[in-house]
């Protein structure tokens, strides 16, 4: 081994451990589901307020746009802020918006699905990319959410549910914008506990009559907006 | 010292070496719509793209690549087919668009339902009844084979396939398919002349045919419901499923009419079989409806003789040089 590539070698092992030290400085939102305040898990049983029996396989959607807001009304904006959350993945639960963040948080601002520019911009990369599954093919645009199991009280094949909401272009355009006051308690170890809880989204559609939702339109555009009720902090 | 040689280890690692390529605008046409910027060409892009369009690596299990339905030598339609077949024979509902001109093209597919050309490609991977496949099943498949990786490396200067990287790879080839050699352009360029009976065809044309079919693209790539009876197997009522608005039900985006003379059969539905069936259809056969187009209306009243003009005139957009260009057929040399 020659001595520059010894050197190389230290010089990237120094650049990940700065790269660490940073990470432990920055500022996490972990996202946890629930049910009706049990905690959720892909494929178990829940009864909604509806009385619908239900079990879910997919829950994917995308949270973009962070902001936070600071008590000195200064407010921090994350660059490129695309984040796909799929249940399936743990991984993807919880993600970094900012480093090194010293102000006092007072609110935080995000965007339930991805703005009209990303669904207009062609192929895209990361979270955005089309192997992540979320890109409509026969007519552009990305899902902003994507839920998926099974009632029996659906009388569709094999029981199934499937919503697929989404939409860029006017009226229909779905991307939803929620904004959560924060105090400093809710925020241990540079943490933001969001919590989601389906059981409020559920408890709004009856799936007898509302199960299948696959295009942009009216119908998505009352589960874009249900899905604003669901979010809190924790 | 020490950092000196690890910023240059880091340039000769990342530095890839490709060769830029640039489309071709035809003289007096309008500025293409693809975002070049966003998608820079390079030959090795482009042969990346080419391998992609050709490989039926991209079907669920392996039997049907993009040019099972889009053969150029037929400006790559599906000859012959009205309604084409995809995996295990599954037949879809229209008939397979042709690939020319993309780069001036603002929406894709027969509704439009595509808003850019990389986003295209997710249709027939993804579909049913086309290829079945996932994207990110295809990089998966892909990224094990050598061959891929080395070509991904050459385009993009990394290894990693990505669905963005391959959709790009695809635009580039795509978006090269240019006919503009055709005897219509090579009279436009007052290289050749007309027939007295192209001339007196090209004369209706521009009278009966040009504003929906606007030159030098032969299409204003915008949506009209040309007086088609829906055909109840299909009940296809096109750009409505998109908009959801009943203002456009029945419009389907008009297609380019270059060489026509090979693209048969024609309509959304391939429902007719010759250039002469089709005008037919515009001559007498209008079903009215109240999102008709307003220059369909009125009856054309041509008579024999200037329908045989009109088709004359019309195998003057075919160009021979695209049709069977070498560098847009198979990649023999790298097989």
């Amino acid at each position: 081994m020659n001595i520059k590539f010894k050197i190389f070698i230290g010089l990237f092992l120094l650049c990940i451990s700065l790269n660490a030290q940073n990470k432990t400085d920055s500022l996490y939102i972990n996202v946890s589901l629930k049910f009706n305040k049990e905690d959720f898990k892909l494929n178990a049983n829940y009864v909604s307020t509806q009385n619908d029996t239900l079990s879910f396989e997919t829950v994917k959607f995308y949270l973009t746009g962070f902001q936070l807001e600071f008590k000195d009304q200064s407010t921090y904006t994350e660059n490129n802020s695309y984040h796909l959350i799929d249940v399936e993945n743990p991984e993807t639960m919880q993600f970094s918006i900012a480093n090194h963040i010293n102000k006092e948080i007072t609110s935080i601002k995000f965007k339930i699905g991805v703005d009209s520019l990303a669904s207009v911009s062609g192929a895209l990369e990361g979270d955005l990319d089309a192997t992540k599954g979320m890109y409509w093919a026969w007519q552009s645009g990305l899902i902003n959410f994507k839920i998926e199991g099974q009632s029996p009280s659906c009388k569709t094949r094999k029981n199934k549910f499937q919503f697929h909401v989404g939409g860029y272009l006017e009226p229909y355009y779905s991307m939803k914008s929620i904004e959560i006051p924060i105090i400093k308690s809710q925020i241990p170890n540079n943490k933001i506990n969001l919590v989601l809880d389906l059981g409020k989204l559920f408890s709004e559609i009856s799936l007898k009559e509302t199960n299948t939702i696959m295009i942009p339109g009216k119908e998505a555009m009352k589960i874009a907006d249900l899905t604003t009720k669901i979010f809190s902090i924790e | 010292m020490g950092f000196g040689i690890f910023i240059f280890g880091i340039f000769s690692f990342s530095k890839w070496y490709s060769t830029p390529i640039y489309l071709d605008i035809p003289k007096d046409w309008p500025k293409p719509v693809y975002d070049f910027s966003k998608n820079p060409l390079t030959e090795e892009g482009f042969q990346l793209g080419r391998n992609l369009f050709y490989d039926p690596i991209l079907s669920r299990d392996n039997t049907i690549s993009c040019a099972s339905c889009h053969l150029q030598q037929t400006g790559f339609t599906h000859v012959d087919h009205d309604l084409s077949h995809g995996i295990e024979g599954r037949i879809g509902i229209r008939n397979s668009s042709t690939l020319m001109n993309l780069a001036w093209s603002k929406t894709f597919m027969w509704d439009g339902g595509v808003n850019h050309l990389d986003v295209q490609f997710i249709h027939p991977i993804t579909s049913e009844v086309e290829m079945d496949e996932t994207m990110e099943n295809v990089v998966k498949k892909l990224q094990e084979i050598p061959k891929y990786q080395e070509l991904y490396k050459k385009a993009f200067g990394t290894d990693k396939i990505t669905g963005q990287l391959t959709l790009k790879a695809l635009s580039q080839f795509v978006v090269m398919l240019t006919t503009s050699n055709s005897k219509y352009d090579k009279v436009v360029r007052k290289e050749e002349k007309f027939t007295e009976m192209e001339q007196k065809g090209y004369d209706l044309f521009k009278q009966h045919c040009a504003s929906c079919h606007k030159e030098p693209l032969f299409t204003s790539d915008n949506f009209e419901n040309n007086g088609l009876a829906i055909d109840s197997t299909l009940n296809d009522f096109g750009r409505m499923r998109i908009t959801q608005d009943i203002k456009d039900k029945q419009k389907f985006k008009a297609p380019t009419l270059r060489n026509a003379q090979f693209t048969f059969p024609y309509m959304h539905d391939g429902r007719f079989k010759t250039l002469n069936d089709v005008i037919k259809h515009y001559n007498s056969d209008i079903e009215n409806s109240p999102t008709l187009a307003k220059q369909l209306q009125k009856p054309m009243n041509l008579s024999d003789n200037d329908r045989t003009d009109l088709v004359a005139f019309l195998k003057t957009l075919t160009d021979k040089e695209f049709l069977f260009n070498p560098r847009f057929s198979f990649p023999k040399e790298n097989n």
